[in-house]
């Protein structure tokens, strides 16, 4: 998946009202909240077969931390 | 995995009801700041709208009792022919005897009749069939009324948006029989028990020492810790007496295990989930359900959710009100009914409900037996006196 297509879907799974970039500090976000994390969670199962835990997630702060987490599965 | 197949039990009908008292969140604005666009977002996330809630006064056997009248009344049951009454509950009316001697009696079941409790969650109403099942396949018992009812709202406070806004109150009335022609079930039950403390009350039993009645500390420190709020990681205040329910953990837990088991369930059972018409999950919320059901290898469309969005997450009887939701046309030959929750327990069942009758969702009508807790402190005050 691309990087702005992971944005884009990003921006659907958390229910945000602007875009973001990958650059955007989650802890910012009024709507980074426990629905959002479990939303990512399992977003993440169901796109990339990706397991996030809830510790992975407590040292998360910024949209790339959250690409970092797909690994392979977000490029360009 | 724990798999178990039956030959010779036949669910024959299912009967729910709910309270008539509805809340519907937009009613709520003032926890979410006045903010309508806050509940938009969370309907659309978890399915949070509409949940039915009991008074203070009713319990969850008078839910069972209204249902398990429906039933009998609805199906013509000879109440004289039913030789086992099984009553799933977490808040039974008081702590012994069971419950279910309680109900027997307002039933007027026969003294041929056994009853007994079982303690379950969510995972209630397939635990309880599982059980119910043996009972039966075993030859012992020919017909059993399993009764489950729960009132979860009852013990939240409105103002723990933690939990308040996911849990709906119930009862449900399921009949089984022993059936001469052959009529196959299916089980799938998984033990989670690392997992005791994720959902849980901790503060309603023995552990405690709730019981220890003629310790005066005791009722000190309820007083004490009773009003005490504490502050979830998640930011939700809750109260520290309350049910604690540690949701990120249950999802992290739900999305993972429950798919597992099911897929494995099929696998065991040589079917896909294109064999499947509906997956009937317990109404957790809805990302749960379509989470699990996606996970499992469902197309969304066949993972409904909306009797949670109706009634709320009425825990073991959210199973039986999604059936009375569901279209009567569907082919209910083969039922993939899984309940998962405290303990924790995932609970699949493949069940043949294509000659069962399913009520509609009825509303509650208080038994007339209901006392207020005024009355109830009088009653047995009197009682005691011998008056």
């Amino acid at each position: 998946m691309k990087k702005a297509e992971f944005l884009s879907a990003l921006e659907d799974v958390l229910q945000l009202e602007d875009s973001i970039d990958e650059n955007q500090n989650l802890l910012d976000l009024e709507e980074w909240d426990s629905l959002s994390k479990m939303a990512v969670m399992a977003y993440y199962k169901k796109t990339f077969s990706v397991e996030i835990n809830l510790n992975d997630l407590k040292n998360i702060q910024t949209v790339n931390d959250l690409i970092k987490l797909a690994g392979s599965n977000i490029d360009g | 995995m724990s798999f178990s197949k039956f030959e010779h039990v036949k669910i024959s009908g299912i009967s729910v009801v709910v309270p008539e008292d509805e809340i519907n969140i937009y009613d709520e604005a003032e926890y979410y700041g006045g903010s309508i666009k806050k509940i938009d977002r969370m309907r659309k996330m978890v399915g949070f709208w509409k949940r039915r809630v009991a008074d203070k006064n009713t319990t969850p056997s008078d839910l069972a009792y209204n249902a398990a009248q429906n039933l009998i009344k609805e199906m013509h049951i000879d109440k004289k022919s039913i030789d086992a009454l099984v009553f799933v509950v977490q808040q039974p009316d008081v702590i012994s005897p069971a419950t279910a001697y309680f109900l027997h009696d307002k039933l007027g079941l026969s003294k041929d009749c056994i009853a007994t409790d079982i303690n379950q969650g969510c995972a209630g109403w397939v635990f309880g069939l599982h059980m119910v099942s043996q009972m039966i396949e075993s030859g012992a018992y020919k017909k059993v009324l399993l009764l489950n009812g729960d009132t979860p709202s009852v013990n939240i406070d409105k103002s723990d948006r933690n939990s308040a806004p996911i849990f709906g109150d119930g009862g449900s009335a399921t009949l089984l029989e022993y059936s001469e022609d052959k009529i196959e079930s299916f089980y799938s039950i998984e033990t989670v028990s690392s997992g005791f403390e994720a959902i849980v009350p901790p503060f309603s039993g023995a552990r405690f020492g709730l019981y220890s009645i003629q310790e005066d500390e005791v009722f000190e420190k309820i007083s004490e810790i009773r009003k005490e709020k504490v502050i979830m990681p998640t930011g939700n205040e809750v109260a520290l007496f309350g049910g604690y329910l540690d949701g990120i953990s249950v999802f992290d837990f739900t999305i993972k295990a429950v798919p597992k088991n099911i897929k494995d369930f099929l696998e065991y059972l040589n079917l896909t989930s294109t064999d499947i018409p509906v997956l009937c999950l317990h109404q957790a919320n809805k990302q749960i359900v379509q989470s699990v059901g996606v996970e499992a290898g469902f197309d969304v469309e066949k993972v409904p959710y909306h009797a949670f969005e109706n009634y709320g997450n009425s825990t073991m009887c959210s199973i039986p009100t999604l059936l009375a939701c569901l279209d009567k046309n569907i082919d209910k030959e083969k039922m993939l009914c899984c309940g998962f929750g405290n303990g924790l327990v995932v609970a699949s069942s493949l069940l043949n409900l294509k000659d069962t009758y399913i009520s509609k969702v009825e509303n509650f009508v208080k038994p007339t037996y209901v006392k207020t807790r005024d009355e109830y402190v009088d009653y047995w005050r009197k009682k005691i006196k011998g008056e």
